[in-house]
Formats: structure tokens, C-alpha cells, sequence
């Protein structure tokens, strides 16, 4: 039987390939995705080790509240600890340095190098003494940086930016701009890319005072000297400093725990990625069951013979199966060689957003090849075994007579295939609800949410073939009454096997579904924001940074409030925070009592814009889901630990609903948040002009200020703000769509495959129709419109699925503040984009049908 | 031989060779007929003697290697596909020996569907005339799979005559039927050529079916070995055991 697979699969080669190719878009994804993680976590292993290496011991400022964000917003360490390192006993060498995220390095125009919003960080980094044995900047042309006026910069940076050694470079940071001469250009660690990241090294006295960080260090690290250990040295520096002010590890620890930082950020990239790989994988067994499903029944006759000439069942079950496995190691090979092409695109995508992903070793790994194979190998074989089995029922005598099979024996398992069917769906409908409604637990949601909807689209594809006819009917209609009679028989031959139409619908639809889902719920989204910023941001305009989330000086506010025509200036700021009792993480937002109420509306579900005016400093404003989730109301104490550990006792004045752009958790007054809580910077200050004022003018003016003295920071109006947050959904929407499109492609290679078969089933009869005067024109119109009929089945089908399923979602994130919004473009774009790929698909099995060779196919059999 | 003027179908010196030089057979070998209309020619001769060959050729589904001819004073040779498919959906019908009926089709639209396909208007009391003369008026709206294989031929027969074509080619027509069915079909083509004065050319190995034909032309190695009136079944079978 192994050989005879054999023959079956080298002899349709050409068939065995576009089968493979069902799975190899899936394979590709997850041996991309498995190189791409394993490089990136090298490449970050061995930069920290790099960076790290020499240093015995670090000391970091105690982070008490992390923050979802890599930015840390706890206080720096007092450089006085630099002298107490110095004084514990088995130090060789202590050396305070600077590491900050905050500056920003411009351009001649005032404008953030690389990307114009967000992209990877500035970091500003201190010059390291001489002598000290860990120098994790080396320089490669020039020289470090010598005076206060002098920096130097890392290679790729310079290559991309076109800085040389004497150029000029202007960076800006806490304490506003400055002008510097490029003393050298170097690399950090061995040259890896960090994520793109642009640094530059400064003296140190040079990087404390323009981060705003005077007396200050972010890191010390120190060397031990002869016979003393580094892990020696950690508990005895440790038991020297104040325990709940720093953070005392070895050199290793911290170069683990810097690269498991990054890495966990990544983790969920990839995490994203192998979604989207499963998706492709499942779309492609469909497709793979569907091409195995028509061959066996090709085959049928075939089966029948091999049974006769004493072939167990057994045996013609392996003989399928062993083909499957065949098709599944060819996808997996190819896709294995595909993954460094999707590694390509995912570096691609994430470069055209501005970030370098570092894969310096992009190796293939046994492991990956092995869960590369096995995932393509078993999707396969797994998709063959039920047409494997089908094959099996075959009777001896179906080889001889016409038809033998058993058509009560046929209806009794459809009934059952019915009943399964309606199992699944059942199964499925009932677990997306409770996905999306019963959980809090996001991850438990999701896989309530996956598992739902794989139930629910195999029991679709499973009971399609009963909707086929009419469904196709009616889509069909249109075509017919323009095309007639290609038509007519365009939309009969899509309806003649229901069961394949519809498994190869269904794989469209899959995807279809998925993406209209992502595109009502990214417009919903959308919509929701442009709400929330018409009710709460009643200002003229909002002063942000230029990446959109990152802090911005608090001097800005006093700056600006200084220009002619500006009116009310209210800045907020924002934290991440620690609540007790619960010892939730929340995000905590310092507002302006005095101001805030001239620039942003609240809605109240407990009090009223008094009670912003009047904000005491220990009073603080609770987010109604927040406070529920909480438990708690106005009146109720609580306690709030800031990022680096100071803690203060609040009561809660009051309670505000759908409120979020100003109070997303909790709102406390600015002062509290920045004197009490070691805020450093803001977040988002908002202006009104004055009454009177020319808007133009003001505006303009407020925009040479921020150009000159404050290039990390722009204003928005309203319209530009909201112009700016869509931007950024619609760039994650994109990458979103680029990864579902793969699925989508997989699914018109099964049309594809599946006209191909059937081209191939109805050889003779297009040799009759051509015979009769039918034009190679027409039979391509007639392979198209077919095409067309299937592709609009799984598009239509795929989108009402989606749209039921974002209308649900959005209702379950109703609290969140999410309404519904349906572009009314939607039902045209899905209509055009099924007509195009069905279009698309038809090429190839089209122009085959129309060269046929007239004779030959009449005398086929 | 007969070349007419009036011939509904003519070749001159048809050949039609397979292959190249060692392995190059010469299926059709210099062969020049003319088929009259209202005249049912049959082509006899051994398996392998080149009608089938002949039928394609005359017919524009296949081209020949040298020589010309002309259907319905057309000439054939030298058309492009796009032309020859025009002449086949006006001029010519087919009946094959798998009655290769649409089976998403019933039987009416199965039989209208060389005008559907055409673009034309289908006249309706040609229509109903020929589901009268082919006997499945009752059956009109069946699907090829709920009709006998001699149901089917007639369907068959009936669309092949829809368009009224000057010829119609028959390939081994009743290879697949049983004796009463040849029988009915083959009348019918009958019919067709002395009723509405068809020129139909009909392929066969069987004496039988010979014998209806009004002329007999006998093909061995790909040439005309003997081109008669019909007289008999007894004469064709006498004929056709000769070779
Ligand atoms: N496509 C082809 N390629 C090569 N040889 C062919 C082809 N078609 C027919 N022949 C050869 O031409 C000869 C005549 O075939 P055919 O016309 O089918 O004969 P008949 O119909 O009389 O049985 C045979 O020898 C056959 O092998
Ligand atoms: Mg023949």
C-alpha cells in the first residue's frame, strides 16, 4: 500500500502540490513565527549579557508599581548611594550611570527622528569611567564623549539618520534642548539593533541634568574585588543601602531579567502570531478534506478494484492516509523554507512602523523543525480521515457495476452527520456567549472564544451542503438574469456537490468572517472614541507627546500659559499605582480641580462637577466599573501605593461614568500625584484660548513654542486628536488584516483546487459544450461565474457570521464605553472583494477549461 | 465520386497525420467526398480505419494536416478557433455515442441549449415539434438521470436539430444502446433527413446501422475504399465482410 501512496502521489504531482499548498501558508506562519521568537530572545540574551558583562552587582531604584509600559516611572536613586557602595567592603569599583528614555533627538525642522509618531525610544546614557572593566558602549569612530557638549551616538542611528563624527545633533529632555557635537559614533553591545532604539551617550553630569535627574543616578554598578564573589558582593552592598529605596542583583540577574522583560513583551507578538497561524492551519484543513474527499470519490472505482484483487479495507484506508502524510511533509518542508520568508514579512511590517526587530542569528531550530513537521504532517492526515474511511466503505462490486453503493446506508449517515452538525453549532453558539459575556478573565475568554468558534465553523461546513441550493440560488440569481445561460449553469454546477461547495466555502468564509469581525470592531472602537471625545474633551487643544502615550515636561503647561491668547491651561498626568486592600494595579490620573471643568466634561454617576473643583488632596474620583470592580463607593478609604513605593490614604469623593479619556481608573488632584506620588512628568495638558482670542494666531503660537523649546510635544485639536488615536487603530487594523489575508489567500487556493477537480470531473461534457458552439470565452465566463457563486457564498455567509459575532462583542464591552458602528460601505466591499476573488481563482481552472482539447475530452471517460 | 456543388459538407485530398516521422500515422489519407444535403451518408470501416478522424476534421473540431473543406460553402480550413466554434453553433449538430447530456439541465433545456448558448431566441413550435418527434414531450422537464439511455440519445438527437443545422455528425450514436433504442434513434435521424431535408453523416461499425443510411462510405487505412448507394442490410453486410 506504501508504494502504491507512493505512485498515487508522484504521479499527480502538480495536484499533490496545490493540495500542499493548503497547509503550507499555516506551516510557514508557525515556523516563522517559532525562528523570529527564538532569534529575537537570543539576540536579547546574548545583548544584555554584553551589556552586563564585568559587572558584578547593579543597584536600581525599588520599583514598587510596574506599569504596563517599559517607561519607569519610578524616582532615580540619589547619587550619594554611589558613595555608600564605595564604602561596603569587598567593592573594587562603584560607578553611578544614567538611563533614560525620556529625551528626544531632532531633526534641523524641530521633528523626532524616525518615525513621525511613536516608534522606538530615545535612550540617553551616561559616559562609564575609563577604567571601568564593563563598558557596554564601544566606541568604533571618534571618541567618547569628553565635555558636556559632546555626545556620541550608536552606529545605526547615525547610518540611518546621516549623522558623521563633528556633525551637530540636538536632543531634548527634562530640562528643554541642547545642542551637541557628535564626539564619536559606537555600538551597543556587539551592534544588535535594539528594537530600534536610538541612544545616545553623554557625560554623566551631562545626561543627569538633561533628564532632569541632578544628583541623581538610575543604575549603580559595581565590581568586586579579588575574592569576593558577585553574589557575596549583592548581599552585602544590599545589606549596606536602604532596603525599601533599591533593588540589589548580580550582573547576571539583571542581564536575565532585562532580556525576560523584553522577551515577555514579545512573548505576546508571537503568542498573536501562532493565533494567526492556527487560523491559516484550520482553513487549510478544510481544504485539505475537501481535495481528499473529492479525490476519493474520483477514485471510487479505483478503491473498488484494489478490493477485489484482495486488498483489505484496512489497506486502501492506509494507502490514503500515507498520501495525506506524503502531502503534509512536502507543505512542511516548503513551509519550513516559507518561514524565513514570513519572518521577513512580520520584520517588514514591524519596520514600517518603525521598529527593528534584532535576529541577528535567524536559525532554524530542530525544535522548530519537528513542531513545524509535526503540526503539518498530523493537520493533514487528520483532515484525510474521513475521506480515508469513505474510501474504505467501498464495496468490491462498485468496481464492476455502475453503482452499488447503498443509498439507505447513505441516509443514515447523513442523519447522523446532521445530528453531529448541529451539535457543534450548538456547542459553539453556546460557548461564545459565555466567552464573551460569563468571564472577567480575558485569557479564559479568548479560549472560551477560539474553541466556540472552531465548533461552530466545522458544524457549518459539516451541515453546509443543505444551504447550498438555496443559498446559491439566490446569490446566483443576479448572474444568471445578466449572463444566462453560462450563468444558469455556472450557479447549477456550483450547487451539483453541495458538500464540496460548501467545505470550500466555509474556508472562506472562516476568514471572511474574522476580518469583518476585526474591521466592526476596530470601526466600533473608532466610533466609541470619536464619542468620548466629543462629550469630555470640550477644549481648544490637548498638549501630547508626539508618540501619543509617552509623558511630556510639566513645564509646558506654565510655558504656555504664559502666550497671549491662551486661556485656561489644565494639565493632567498619569501613573500606574497599586490600590489596597485589593492589591489591583490601577492607572492613576492627576487632574487641576481649579481648570479641569473648563476644558473636559464629565458625566457623574455619584456627584457633580463641584466636586472636581472643590478636589481635596487626599480625595479621589473613582471610574464607575472601576469602582465596582473595586467594591467600593463615595465615602469608602483606600490606600494607593505609587511606582516607588510611597503610599497615601484617599476617600473617594465621587463617581463618574463613561468618563474615561479624563478619569480612566482613578483621578486625584495633580499635586497629590506628582509631589506624593512621584510623578515626574504629564500626560496630556489641555488649553483653551482666551475669550476673544484669535484661535489661528493662538494656536500658532502654541505650536512655535512647542517646536522650539519642546520637540517631543505637539497640540492636537480635537478633530486632529481624534485624527491621531484612529491612525493608530488603523495601523494595528493593517497588520490585523495582513495576517488574516494569509488565511483568506489559503482559502482561494481551495477554490482553486476545488474548480481544478472539478474541471477535471466534467472533462467531457466541456468538450461537449464546446462541441456545440460553445466559445473558449464562454466556458471561461462559466468556470468564472462559478467561481464567483462559490466565493460569494463563503463571503456572505462569512460576513453576517462576523457581524454577529462583533455586534455580540460589542454589546459585551457595552460598559467599556464600545458602541456599534457598521460602515455602511461594509455589505459593497464584502460583495466586490468575493466577486474579485472569485475572479481571481477562476484565472488558472478557467483558462485550462477553455484550452481543452475538444476530441480528447469527448473521448475521455 | 460524387464532389456536388449543392454538398452540405466536401473535403478535397483530407489528410490527417499523427505524430512524426517514424511513429507518423496518417489517419485520414487523402480522402475527397462531398455529402448532399437531405442525404444520410454512413461511414463504415474497421476499428481504426480513420472515421472518427474524418468526423473531426470535417466537422472543425480537429484540423487537418493538409487538404481542404468546406461545410455549408464554407471553407473550414484556415479558420481560427473563434470562427470554427460560430460555424458549429450554426451550422452543425452532434450526437455522440455517451449521450453527454448536462446533468443539471432537464431535458428541454438540454435540447435549447446550443440557442441558449448562441444568444438566440428559441422558436417555440420548433421546440415542440421536435419534443413531439422525438417522443419526450411528456418528459420535457426531467433531468437526464430520470431518462433512459434511449431517452437520452433522443434528447440528444433533438438538440443536435434545434438550431437547424445543415449537417449533423453522428458518432457511433447507438454504441451505448440497446437494439429497440438504435432503433427509434436511428429513425429519428432518418427523419430528420427526409422530412427537413438534413444532410446528416453518421460514424458506425454495425451493419445495421449502416443500412439505414441512403449512401455507404467505406474507409480502410484512412482512404476510401468504396463510396455506394444503399441497397440492403444483406449488401452492407456483404460490403463491409469484404475488408
Ligand atoms: N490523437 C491521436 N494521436 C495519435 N493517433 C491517433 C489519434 N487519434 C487517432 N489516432 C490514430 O488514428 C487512427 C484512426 O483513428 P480513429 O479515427 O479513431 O479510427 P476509428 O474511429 O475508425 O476507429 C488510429 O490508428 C488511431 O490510433
Ligand atoms: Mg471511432
Amino acid at each position: 500500500m506504501f508504494s502504491l501512496a507512493i505512485r498515487n502521489f508522484s504521479a499527480r504531482k502538480l495536484r499533490a502540490l496545490s493540495t500542499a499548498a493548503a497547509v503550507f501558508f499555516g506551516v510557514a506562519m508557525i515556523a516563522g513565527t517559532l525562528m523570529l521568537t527564538a532569534s529575537v530572545n537570543n539576540s536579547f540574551d546574548d545583548i544584555f549579557a554584553e551589556v552586563n558583562e564585568g559587572i558584578d552587582v547593579t543597584v536600581r531604584p525599588k520599583v514598587a508599581v510596574e506599569g504596563e509600559f517599559g517607561t519607569s516611572f519610578a524616582r532615580a536613586l540619589p547619587e550619594t548611594l554611589v558613595e555608600d557602595v564605595w564604602a561596603v567592603e569587598g567593592v573594587d569599583l562603584a560607578v553611578g550611570a544614567i538611563g533614560d528614555d525620556t529625551i528626544t533627538i531632532v531633526d534641523e525642522d524641530g521633528n523626532r527622528i524616525g518615525p513621525p509618531q511613536g516608534g522606538p525610544p530615545h535612550i540617553a546614557i551616561s559616559r562609564l569611567p575609563e577604567d571601568a572593566p564593563f563598558q557596554s558602549f564601544t566606541i568604533v569612530d571618534g571618541a567618547h564623549p569628553a565635555a558636556d557638549g559632546e555626545v556620541a551616538i550608536d552606529s545605526i542611528t547615525a547610518e540611518s539618520e546621516g549623522y558623521e563624527v563633528g556633525d551637530t545633533i540636538r536632543v531634548t529632555g527634562a530640562a528643554g534642548e541642547r545642542d551637541y557635537t557628535v564626539a564619536g559614533i559606537g555600538e551597543f553591545g556587539s551592534g544588535t539593533p535594539l528594537g530600534g532604539a536610538s541612544l545616545v551617550e553623554f557625560t554623566l553630569a551631562e545626561a543627569q541634568r538633561l533628564t532632569g535627574k541632578r544628583g541623581r543616578v538610575d543604575e549603580i554598578d559595581a565590581t568586586a574585588a579579588e575574592g569576593t564573589t558577585a553574589a557575596e558582593l549583592a548581599t552585602a552592598i544590599s545589606a549596606a543601602l536602604p532596603a525599601d529605596e533599591v533593588e540589589v542583583r548580580t550582573g547576571e540577574q539583571t542581564a536575565e531579567e532585562d532580556a525576560g522583560d523584553i522577551q515577555e513583551g514579545f512573548g505576546f507578538l508571537s503568542t498573536a502570531l501562532l493565533v494567526f497561524a492556527g487560523i491559516a492551519v484550520f482553513v487549510g484543513a478544510f481544504l485539505i478534506f475537501n481535495t481528499f474527499s473529492i479525490t476519493v470519490a474520483q477514485r471510487m472505482r479505483e478503491f473498488a478494484m484494489l478490493r477485489t484483487l484482495g486488498a483489505s479495507s484496512r489497506q486502501v484506508m492506509a494507502a490514503v492516509l500515507i498520501e495525506a502524510a506524503l502531502v503534509g511533509l512536502l507543505a512542511s518542508l516548503l513551509g519550513i523554507a516559507g518561514g524565513f520568508g514570513f519572518v521577513e514579512l512580520i520584520k517588514g511590517l514591524f519596520k514600517a512602523m518603525g521598529f527593528e526587530l534584532p535576529t541577528s542569528g535567524l536559525a532554524l531550530e530542530a525544535s522548530t523543525v519537528a513542531i513545524a513537521i509535526a503540526v503539518g504532517v498530523l493537520t493533514t492526515m487528520v483532515a484525510a480521515l474521513n475521506p480515508a474511511l469513505r474510501a474504505t466503505r467501498v464495496a468490491p462490486l462498485e468496481a464492476l457495476v455502475e453503482s452499488a453503493g447503498s443509498t439507505e446506508r447513505e441516509h443514515e449517515r447523513s442523519r447522523r452527520r446532521t445530528i453531529i452538525a448541529s451539535i457543534l453549532v450548538a456547542a459553539g453558539v453556546v460557548l461564545l456567549p459565555l466567552g464573551l459575556f460569563a468571564t472577567d478573565d480575558i485569557e479564559m475568554a479568548l479560549q472560551l472564544l477560539g474553541l466556540g468558534l472552531v465548533l461552530l465553523f466545522i458544524g457549518l461546513a459539516m451541515v453546509g451542503d443543505r444551504f447550498v441550493g438555496p443559498i446559491a440560488s439566490v446569490l446566483g440569481w443576479p448572474i444568471e438574469r445578466l449572463r444566462g445561460v453560462t450563468g444558469r449553469l455556472a450557479r447549477e454546477n456550483a450547487q451539483r456537490q453541495p458538500g464540496r461547495t460548501a467545505t470550500t466555502a466555509a474556508a472562506l468564509m472562516i476568514g471572511v468572517a474574522l476580518v469583518v469581525f476585526v474591521g466592526v470592531f476596530a470601526s466600533s472602537i473608532r466610533a466609541s472614541l470619536s464619542d468620548t471625545l466629543d462629550r469630555q474633551f470640550v477644549g481648544d487643544i490637548a498638549i501630547v507627546n508626539t508618540d501619543g502615550f509617552s509623558p511630556i515636561p510639566t513645564r509646558i503647561a506654565d510655558e504656555v500659559s504664559a502666550l497671549d491668547g491662551v486661556g485656561v491651561v489644565s494639565p493632567t498626568t498619569l501613573i500606574p499605582a497599586e490600590i489596597a486592600p485589593s492589591a489591583n494595579e490601577a492607572t492613576v490620573g492627576g487632574i487641576e480641580p481649579r481648570t479641569l471643568g473648563r476644558v473636559a466634561s464629565l458625566d457623574w454617576t455619584d456627584g457633580s462637577d463641584e466636586i472636581v473643583a472643590n478636589l481635596a488632596p487626599d480625595e479621589a474620583i473613582f471610574d464607575e466599573n472601576f469602582a465596582e470592580q473595586e467594591g467600593v463607593g463615595v465615602g469608602d478609604e483606600l490606600e494607593i501605593t505609587g511606582p516607588s513605593g510611597d503610599v497615601i490614604t484617599v476617600t473617594i469623593a465621587g463617581i463618574t461614568t463613561r468618563s474615561r479619556f479624563i478619569v480612566d481608573q482613578v483621578a486625584l488632584t495633580r499635586d497629590t500625584v506628582l509631589e506624593r506620588l512621584g510623578a515626574r512628568d504629564d500626560t496630556t495638558t489641555f488649553v483653551n484660548f482666551a475669550e476673544g482670542a484669535d484661535p489661528k494666531a493662538t494656536r500658532e503660537q502654541v505650536d512655535a513654542l512647542l517646536a522650539e523649546r519642546f520637540p517631543n510635544a505637539e497640540a492636537r485639536s480635537q478633530e486632529e486628536f481624534k485624527q491621531d488615536r484612529e491612525n493608530e487603530i488603523n495601523q494595528l487594523i493593517a497588520l490585523i488584516y495582513v495576517l488574516l489575508g494569509l488565511s483568506v489567500l489559503v482559502s482561494i487556493f481551495g477554490v482553486v483546487n476545488t474548480l481544478s477537480l472539478t474541471i477535471f470531473e466534467r472533462t467531457r461534457e466541456l468538450g461537449m459544450l464546446r462541441a456545440i458552439g460553445t466559445s473558449r470565452r464562454q466556458v471561461r465566463r462559466m468556470i468564472r461565474y462559478e467561481s464567483v457563486v462559490v466565493a460569494l457564498l463563503g463571503a456572505v455567509v462569512g460576513a453576517v457570521i462576523g457581524l454577529i459575532l462583533a455586534v455580540a462583542a460589542v454589546r459585551a464591552l457595552e460598559d467599556e464605553g464600545l458602541e456599534l458602528s457598521i460602515s455602511p460601505s461594509l455589505p459593497l466591499v464584502v460583495l466586490i472583494a468575493a466577486i474579485l476573488i472569485g475572479v481571481v481563482a477562476a484565472i488558472g481552472p478557467a483558462r485550462r477549461a477553455s484550452r481543452l482539447d475538444v476530441i480528447q475530452a469527448l473521448q475521455y471517460e | 465520386m460524387e464532389v456536388g456543388g449543392r454538398s452540405a459538407v466536401r473535403c478535397e485530398d483530407l489528410r490527417r497525420v499523427f505524430g512524426a516521422g517514424e511513429a507518423a500515422v496518417a489517419a485520414v489519407d487523402g480522402v475527397s467526398l462531398g455529402f448532399p444535403s437531405g442525404e444520410l451518408t454512413s461511414i463504415v470501416g474497421p476499428s481504426g480505419s480513420g472515421k472518427s478522424t474524418l468526423m473531426h476534421v470535417l466537422a472543425g473540431l480537429d484540423r487537418p494536416t493538409s487538404g481542404r473543406a468546406w461545410v455549408a460553402g464554407t471553407e473550414i480550413t484556415g479558420l481560427d478557433d473563434g470562427r470554427l466554434t460560430e460555424l458549429r453553433r450554426d451550422k452543425l449538430g452532434f450526437v455522440f455515442q455517451f449521450f453527454n447530456l448536462i446533468p443539471v439541465l432537464s431535458a428541454e433545456e438540454n435540447i435549447t441549449l446550443p440557442l441558449r448558448i448562441a444568444g438566440r431566441d428559441v422558436d417555440a413550435e420548433w421546440l415542440a415539434a421536435l419534443l413531439e418527434t422525438v417522443g419526450i414531450a411528456d418528459r420535457s422537464t426531467h433531468r437526464p438521470a430520470e431518462l433512459s439511455g434511449g431517452q437520452q440519445q433522443r434528447v440528444a438527437v433533438a438538440r443536435a436539430l434545434i438550431s437547424k443545422p445543415a449537417v449533423v455528425f453522428a458518432d457511433e450514436p447507438t454504441g451505448n444502446l440497446d437494439s429497440a433504442a438504435s432503433t427509434q434513434v436511428l429513425e429519428l435521424l432518418r427523419r430528420s433527413v427526409d422530412l427537413l431535408g438534413r444532410s446528416v453523416i453518421l460514424v458506425t461499425h454495425d451493419p445495421r446501422v449502416a443500412s439505414y443510411a441512403d449512401r455507404m462510405v467505406m474507409l480502410v487505412d484512412g482512404k476510401v475504399s468504396s463510396d455506394t448507394r444503399v441497397e440492403g442490410e444483406d449488401q452492407v453486410l456483404r460490403l463491409m465482410q469484404t475488408v
